[in-house]
């Protein structure tokens, strides 16, 4: 049982961790939690339900289902990006010398606007993922695992892996690094701070888009208020790790999977919702920077 | 961010109904529930049971001379919600009101009616708390979980002849009361080796199915509604827990096969009423209900008397005012699509049948009488 358990909470661990590091990634270069982006998460679950609609109806889910889910992936990925540096570029960007709470109002304001906009275009009624695949799994020692936990566990780890990979390795990277560091410095040295913040938002929300759909594929079922409740878990683990430190969130999501899943497992499942916020609040008096926050640590 | 937006609306409404509370010679009835949310279907289906039976009424001429115009409300399954918008309608001047869904709208809700004297009669809440609360102009058209409870616990002791089950519900007002309600009459025969809650709105139960897998029960009985059965079952068949699952009226809709998947729905046991197809007396209802709206959701029919009672309690008190309903309300009969349906003195209907359904190639069908 208590392996069983451990893979539940790395599956849902490993989709807090995706959507924590939109989070961590914007706050450490604006310093702004971005509450819109649950609603890119959500988002994704719902193009996914969408595309892949499309794709039965041209007959490519029949002819190739792999072909038809990489598709769906790409596309929303695509679309959520689009979102996402949309959002930057008309709710944020004009508000980026104004004082610190404008911004948050107004990532509030796109937040409800988004919720309100999926459920007026796509019914307030739940959507049912298509039935496209048999949920199987195998059998281990009498222990159950689904193909698709597998699957969002891998993706996951592959998505981090890649993310740190872009930090630490490439141009953009570094430019992160140096725009979270100090804006005003990155810019002298030649940085354009208006493409590194577009590009962490592009980022981020592609990594939501995949945490929605995977999600979408794995419950089956997906509402325009998916996004709140993971928007709020997720931002948990990002503050758990230590908000601003990516290999914060990914730990901060992971642990909080693993809490949710364990905890209600061996004391009761009535309070799964309130486990997380015990955690948070135990780590917050310990360390209140969170897990992974240092005062100096390099924060993207 | 959802309690800023409520906040909105709620301020808005009130500036909304400041200005619209002029004198209109119509007979005003308000008609709730969830309308918007992972319920609204349910919603829908008090909404079309209620505008038939109004229209019905309205091209015979109203009544007391008057047209009827229904009220449309939303309480999002939300006990706040639901006390915000019972004000609302009262405001506004009902005669009566057919709602809410839920048991946890319906009993906050009906204080706020019973201060106003207005008369309310229930569709659909089935927690026993409802009636009991001793306010004289609470009604509801269906059963009470108690007796809902018992007929589930005689199948599951009687015809299924089981030992050890679980039980778990979605810590609503209903899902705990139906589930509490079964497991009283369940217990003296049968083992209860897991008991608990789950949260409404989730979306993961794998780990409370994995604790109940290790207890080996042969039936889970779930009390609640059923975006969460269809994902309790649709899970627990990944964890290849293949037993079956019971649950009572919240889950018998289309959707639950929806989100379940018709191969993991099969074989779940369900309290209800008998099919309102086979009533003889609901034959007229189904066909023009389905002829207007398509197809007939359960609680269509609920909703569709529960509005003729209401308004031929209007009728013979021959009065708007809510004391002169309610009295009639509760010494009249009436001739329902149900069939006959009179009142008690709590309120509750004398005749409340339960049967069991099962599922069976993704459709519900009458499977077993007590």
């Amino acid at each position: 049982m208590f392996v069983q358990q451990v893979i539940n909470g790395l599956t849902v661990g490993g989709v807090y961790a995706l959507i924590a590091l939109g989070y961590t990634m914007v706050y450490g270069i604006l310093e702004l939690i971005n509450f819109a982006h649950g609603e890119i998460y959500m988002l994704g679950a719902y193009l996914g339900i969408i595309f892949l609609g499309f794709f039965t109806a041209i007959g490519l889910t029949s002819y190739s289902l792999p072909l038809a889910l990489a598709l769906t992936f790409v596309l929303s990925i695509v679309f959520c990006s689009a979102y996402g540096f949309t959002i930057e570029k008309t709710a944020y960007k004009p508000l980026r010398n104004a004082s610190r709470l404008s911004p948050l109002i107004s990532a509030i304001g796109v937040s409800i606007f988004l919720q309100n906009y999926v459920m007026l275009t796509q019914g307030a009624t739940d959507k049912v993922f298509p039935h496209l695949f048999e949920e199987t799994g195998f059998e281990m020692q009498g222990m159950t695992f689904t193909y698709i936990q597998i699957f969002i566990i891998v993706v996951s780890a592959v998505l981090m892996m890649l993310l740190n990979l872009f930090i630490t390795k490439t141009r953009m990277g570094k430019a992160m690094r140096a725009v979270a560091q100090d804006k005003t410095m990155a810019s002298l040295v030649g940085i354009n701070i208006d493409t590194v913040i577009s590009v962490t938002f592009v980022i981020g929300s592609g990594l939501a888009a995949v945490a929605g759909l995977m999600v979408a594929m794995y419950y089956g079922l997906v509402n325009y208020s998916i996004g709140y409740i993971a928007g709020i878990k997720a931002f948990t683990a990002a503050v758990l790790g230590g908000i601003g430190s990516i290999p914060g969130a990914m730990f901060g999501g992971i642990l909080l999977g693993l809490v949710e899943s364990l905890s209600s497992s061996y004391i009761s499942p009535e309070y799964k919702d309130a486990y997380a916020f015990i955690i948070l609040i135990i780590i917050l008096f310990i360390k209140p920077s969170g897990l992974f926050g240092k005062a100096h640590e390099e924060k993207v | 961010m959802k309690k800023s937006f409520l906040l909105i609306l709620l301020m808005s409404s009130v500036l909304i109904f400041s200005g619209c509370r002029k004198k209109e010679d119509v007979i005003k009835i308000g008609v709730v529930g969830p309308m918007t949310g992972d319920q609204a279907k349910m919603g829908t289906d008090f909404k079309n049971g209620v505008a038939l039976a109004v229209e019905e009424w309205n091209t015979r001429g109203g009544v007391l001379n008057k047209k009827i115009v229904a009220l449309i409300e939303d309480d999002q399954h939300d006990p706040k919600q639901a006390v915000s918008v019972a004000n609302k309608l009262v405001n506004a001047g009902i005669a009566g009101v057919i709602g809410h869904f839920n048991s946890s709208c319906s009993i906050p809700a009906s204080d706020v009616y019973n201060r106003a004297g207005i008369p309310m009669i229930s569709p659909g809440s089935t927690n026993p708390q409802l009636t009991e609360k001793g306010h004289k102009g609470v009604f509801r058209v269906c059963g009470r979980d108690d007796q809902q409870g018992k007929v589930g616990a005689e199948f599951v002791i009687n015809k299924l002849k089981l030992k050890k089950i679980a039980v778990i519900h979605d810590k609503t007002t209903y899902g705990q009361g139906l589930a509490d309600e079964f497991k009283k009459f369940v217990e003296k025969d049968v083992e209860v080796v897991y008991y608990g809650g789950v949260i409404q709105g989730d979306k993961d139960f794998k780990t409370v199915l994995i604790s109940i897998k290790e207890k080996k029960p042969e039936l889970i009985y779930f009390g609640g509604i059923y975006p969460e059965a269809g994902l309790l079952v649709k899970q627990a068949k990944e964890l290849g827990l293949s037993v079956p699952l019971m649950s009572g009226d919240g889950t018998i809709d289309p959707k639950f096969i929806e989100i379940a998947g018709a191969k993991a729905a099969e074989g779940t046991y369900l309290t209800f009423s008998p099919d309102a197809k086979k009533i003889p007396t609901a034959k007229k209802f189904v066909e023009d209900y389905e002829k207007k709206f398509g197809e007939l959701g359960p609680y269509s029919i609920y909703a569709y008397d529960a509005a003729n009672i209401m308004l031929s309690g209007i009728k013979e008190a021959n009065s708007t005012e809510g004391r002169a309903i309610t009295e009639k309300l509760h010494s009249v009969e009436f001739d329902g699509a149900l069939g006959k349906i009179k009142f008690d003195a709590k309120g509750d209907v004398t005749v409340a049948p339960y049967i069991i359904w099962i599922t069976k190639n993704g459709k519900f069908e009458e499977f077993w009488k007590p």
